[in-house]
């Protein structure tokens, strides 16, 4: 570990003798039209996106101007009725001679009426600003520019999401476009208290990235920490949240997620409520949410919105399939392998006659089959809707069937597999999900090997891997471990809304208390005498 | 030491798995037969009372470990020689204990795996864990104490429940006099409860001093219950014959037991349970021996001492004693009354009085 970290502040020492930053030295406009326009275009490299549009303003003598935006990013309607109703004024030199006021003056005045406007005198500013969608109006002798928020151009619908699915309970999902985002948000919480703060970060995408959460709800220290991470990110680009994710999380090294993410509103709506933070980035609809717990990825949406005893006892079956999804292989072969006399008489009979003719060990004929599992998975994952059936057409039957026919493997491994596999999909989380699927051959192979004493061996080695990580200075196994009993209200089970009456403690360390006591439903004294 | 801290519930949980152990598979107090659970719960109010002074010694100095505060009370050098043995003791009983529970391992399930790949399986896990330091262990520990919690409640439900138990082979009570209890006494009460004396490298880790009685004793009583259940468990079950000459009695016991033929073979629970208890065992001690031996040798990171101390226990554990019949004998005899009485009750009472002393004669 130290090792690393040494090598690690080594490279970044070199990196950064080789290439001192450039000293930002601010560049500003200059006063004539034509210079500036050569000017974007060079920066711009005169894309064929790039529209530029000059204006005359004023008949007697006409003062050039023009509009610069990116025909993509911009609403064209919204882009079209700013120019017009700044720029197609009757005779604004006449008004100006009339009113003693400067042309420029009266521009921005007109434009100010219709839009949310920006002065921008600073060069690289100005580039950012085209490039990020909005429209700039330039004047000839003026070395300030007029921008616009016009942003616009093709974005996706709001559908209805297509991961952590739930039978009841709102069909909306995020979109790539972060403004459509936080409105989202913000039409679940209407309190002053849902702040926003947006920044970019990569140097070259800029990508947009919000900072969400409730100022009063939320634990100060996590927000100083996320933003201290995030402020610590240089890097060229930004894609999609998962990378943020890896630049942010605690600890690199494992196939945990320290980091929550969910394309469902209501998900990231609840975890603020919670005292969380969630992190917006542009064009992707999935949103990160911090700190996340372990015990919180077994969560669904749903369970919310049903009756509390059913939502508890999937809850449950979620955990238990969990468990399922990372030990049965390995129980399996140690059983049969290790310890044949702690399976009860008739069934070791019935499994030892399955396995007669086949000619591998259980270790090996598990690791073909898992491994086929995985590869079924994965290619009917990446196929074509229309293939992807045929892919599990061949997998479940031909492979199968006729894996067991041709004695290669035993009917019980089949059933051990498919059993793992089905277990491992009841997870509402995904990127939870996939963990066991990597610990699954780790742990075989330690079955394999030495038994239940190996499986042991990995559940210690896995335990207190988990134990030791953290998402933001907050224990990943809380509050088994540290042991917070006021916390279990709403971890395995659910308890009724009425007696989640505390925040989780770690998670928001102020303001816990959530709602009055007293919630609990009962008959009006008036029904009850008759 | 390490800047970490545990809390009382993390303490309790910690002294119950250390307890349990391997003490509940290899029940120490069988030699005293029919009142075996007698000689039990004499060691457990010993072992109550003796944690009394290694209490005391920690709310004099509750910022040392018994390294530090035996140096203060003792002095440079003979404190240096007290702490040198207690990190030798540590060491040692980390060795022992290992080759416990490779010995119980091999003896009850691996007969044909060696014994040395079974021990060197278990440091290395053992390593790995407390490379993450003692916070780690301590959470760990929690998990696995609710599924040792459930393992437990399932085995002694099925014992109930299958009638295997009767309750008669426990009289009369007192058959052969006090003798055999007393004797016995010594053995149960050094293995587990004197073996407290470990808890003093730990207990200034704790975020609250005086949680260091209120979460071990309710513990200590907890564990000694939980012993000597196990322990009537055993003679009810087995027979006082079988139970005080089988090697582990209570998988033989809990092998017994048959439900309708849907549960039977319950011995995986006894395994699960002994590993649990034998790994939690030898990482405190081997924490235990790491940070006294930082302590003691001014190593500035106890983690660097992880890998070679792990070696050290490895190659011990193998040459400690030749066979398993030796091994026993030699816990039995030797390390009872010529090792762990006079560390765990001889010096810390020596510690106790000449602490008393100094405070009385210095001024305040």
């Amino acid at each position: 570990m130290n090792f690393w970290d040494r090598c690690r502040n080594k490279l970044k020492k070199l990196n950064r003798t080789e290439n001192p930053s450039p000293e930002k030295e601010v560049k500003v406009l200059e006063k004539k039209l034509e210079e500036n326009l050569i000017k974007i275009k060079d920066e711009l490299g005169d894309s064929s996106d790039l529209v530029i549009r000059y204006f005359e303003l004023g008949t007697e003598s006409p003062a050039a101007a023009a509009v610069v935006y990116i025909s993509g990013l911009v609403d064209d309607k919204k882009a079209n009725k700013f120019i017009e109703e700044s720029l197609k004024v009757e005779d604004p030199l006449k008004e100006a001679a009339y009113s003693q006021k400067d042309m420029f003056d009266i521009v921005r005045d007109r434009a100010l009426s219709i839009n949310n406007i920006v002065m921008v005198s600073d060069w690289n500013k100005l580039l950012l600003t085209i490039l990020n969608g909005e429209t700039v109006i330039l004047l000839d002798g003026y070395n300030e520019a007029i921008t616009a928020n016009t942003k616009g151009g093709q974005t996706r619908e709001i559908t209805e999401p297509s991961t952590q699915l739930v039978i009841r309970g709102p069909k909306v999902a995020f979109t790539e476009s972060i403004g459509t985002n936080v409105a989202l948000i913000r039409r679940y919480i209407k309190s002053p208290n849902l702040r926003v703060e947006t920044q970019q970060v990569g140097s070259i995408t800029k990508t947009d990235t919000a900072l969400v959460y409730i100022k009063g709800t939320v634990n100060e220290k996590v927000l100083r920490e996320v933003k201290k991470r995030l402020n610590k990110i240089e890097v060229e680009d930004i894609i999609e949240s998962g990378n943020i994710e890896e630049y942010i999380q605690d600890n690199a090294f494992t196939p945990f997620p320290t980091i929550y993410n969910s394309e469902r509103p209501d998900a990231v709506v609840g975890n603020l409520l919670e005292g969380r933070i969630a992190v917006i980035v542009d064009g992707t609809p999935f949103v990160l949410v911090v700190p996340a717990l372990f015990i919180q990825f077994f969560q669904s949406p749903s369970d919310y919105y049903q009756n509390y005893l059913i939502g508890s006892f999937l809850r449950m079956l979620r955990i238990i399939s969990y468990i399922i999804s990372i030990l049965t292989p390995s129980l399996y072969i140690a059983l049969t392998t290790f310890h044949p006399q702690m399976i009860p008489t008739s069934l070791l009979i019935s499994l030892a006659a399955q396995h007669e003719g086949v000619p591998f060990p259980v270790i090996v004929e598990v690791l073909i089959m898992e491994f086929t599992f995985e590869i079924i998975r994965e290619a009917g994952l990446r196929m074509p809707r229309a293939v992807g059936q045929a892919v599990s057409i061949v997998g479940a039957l031909v492979l199968g069937q006729a894996a067991v026919q041709a004695g290669i493997v035993s009917p019980t491994t089949i059933i051990v597999v498919a059993f793992t596999g089905i277990a491992s999909f009841a997870t509402p989380s995904y990127n939870i999900a996939v963990a066991p699927r990597l610990l699954r051959f780790l742990m075989m192979i330690l079955a394999g090997g030495f038994g239940l004493y190996g499986v042991f061996v990995a559940l210690f080695i896995l335990i207190a891997h988990l134990t030791s990580l953290r998402s933001f200075g907050i224990p990943y196994l809380s509050p088994f471990a540290p042991f917070i009993p006021a916390d279990f209200k709403d971890t395995i089970i659910r308890r009724p809304l009425w007696s989640l009456d505390s925040r989780p403690r770690l998670v928001s360390q102020q303001n816990n208390k959530r709602q009055a006591r007293g919630n609990k439903p009962s008959p009006s004294d008036n029904h009850n005498g008759n | 030491m390490e800047k970490a801290k545990i809390n009382g519930w993390q303490l309790f949980v910690l002294i119950i798995l250390f307890e349990l152990g391997t003490a509940i598979v290899i029940n120490p107090g069988l030699s005293a037969e029919k009142d075996a659970w007698l000689a039990v719960l004499f060691g457990l109010i010993i072992g109550v009372i003796f944690f009394l002074v290694y209490y005391v010694l920690y709310r004099f100095y509750p910022e040392c470990t018994l390294i530090g505060y035996s140096k203060e009370i003792l002095g440079k050098y003979a404190g240096f020689m007290a702490g040198v043995l207690y990190f030798i003791y540590f060491l040692y009983i980390g060795v022992r204990d290992l080759r416990d529970f490779g010995e119980l391992l091999t003896a009850s399930t691996y007969n044909y795996t060696p014994l040395f790949i079974i021990n060197a399986i278990m440091i290395l896990t053992v390593a790995f864990v407390l490379h993450y330091g003692i916070e780690v262990l301590a959470r760990t520990g929690e998990i696995f104490f609710l599924l040792l919690i459930l393992v437990g409640a399932i085995g002694t439900t099925m014992v109930f429940v299958s009638g295997e138990m009767d309750f008669s082979q426990l009289l009369p009570v007192l058959e052969n006099g006090w003798g055999p209890v007393l004797s016995t006494v010594p053995l149960t009460y050094t293995f587990p409860f004197g073996e407290m004396i470990v808890f003093t490298m730990l207990l200034p880790y704790l975020n609250r001093p005086q949680l260091g009685i209120r979460a071990a004793w309710p513990a200590m009583g907890l564990s000694g219950m939980l012993l000597i259940w196990v322990v009537i468990m055993d003679i009810t079950i087995l027979g006082v014959y079988i139970a005080a000459r089988s090697t582990f009695p209570m998988l033989a016991a809990i092998g017994l037991v048959d439900i309708t033929g849907l549960f039977q073979r319950l011995d995986v629970a006894v395994v699960m349970t002994l590993m649990i208890g034998g790994f939690f065992k030898i990482a405190i001690f081997f924490y235990a021996a790491l940070i006294s031996a930082a302590e003691l040798f001014k190593v500035p990171n106890y983690k660097k001492l992880i890998i070679p101390f792990s070696i050290v226990i490895l190659i011990s554990s193998m040459a400690v004693a030749s066979s398993s019949v030796d091994h026993n004998s030699e816990g039995l005899d030797m390390v009872t009354y010529y090792i762990s009485l006079p560390v765990q009750m001889g010096i810390p009472i020596i510690l106790l009085i000449t602490a008393l002393i100094r405070r009385r004669l210095s001024p305040r």
